[in-house]
């Protein structure tokens, strides 16, 4: 049993390491900043998530559990909040190519 | 297992490296900034699942908050400052 759950938990600290690799080329392979931006933060969340998983059957102590989904978390909460400040912020005062309307100068225009 | 896990999360790493370096824009630059700090904490997880490594889980409690604070603290100075 508890060779299964190492092997399980090896299997998924790969995967999620894989998904952080990709983020890593997709970074490299997307053409403009905003592109950029949505390989850069998601992938490695998701990543992140299966590591996570990965320790937990790896450790298999109720505590470190509790804290690497504790880790999940906080993770989920700040990591897009994170990249949506960055985003904005270069949005904002940075000129940055973009095919389309400027979407948040528009709803900000309607809002005063 | 674990092993094989840290070295493709240190290749992640530097590939974000070479993108903060080479740029071209500052806006490619704080998002490998941001996605550079999310590899990390995948890698410092990666590191307290290993039995001898010593790292205890509450470090990367401390790493993925360092982060955040991070990319806050850098969107908040661009704003104020431009480009």
């Amino acid at each position: 049993m508890d060779q299964l759950f190492d092997v399980i938990g090896g299997i998924c600290l790969i995967a999620g390491a894989l998904f952080a690799l990709l983020a890593g080329i997709g970074v490299h392979k997307f053409e403009d900043p905003y592109s950029r931006m949505h390989a850069a933060a998601k992938s490695p969340t998701l990543g992140l998530i299966l590591v996570a998983i990965g320790a937990g059957f790896t450790i298999r102590t109720f505590s470190a559990i509790a804290t690497v989904f504790l880790v999940v978390v906080l993770q989920l909460l700040t990591s897009p909040v994170g990249t949506h400040l960055a985003g904005r912020a270069v949005h904002l005062r940075v000129d940055v190519d973009q095919d389309g309307p400027d979407e948040l100068a528009r709803d900000e225009a309607d809002q005063a | 297992m674990n092993t094989a896990a840290l070295v493709i999360t240190a290749l992640a790493a530097v590939l974000f490296v070479a993108r903060v370096l080479r740029g071209p824009a500052l806006a490619d630059r704080v998002i490998s900034v941001d996605g550079f700090v999310s590899t990390i904490v995948v890698g410092v997880t990666i590191a307290s699942a290993r039995p001898d490594s010593g790292i205890v889980e509450s470090t990367v409690l401390v790493v993925a908050l360092g982060g955040f604070v991070g990319t806050a603290v850098l969107a908040r100075f661009i704003e104020r400052r431009g480009s």
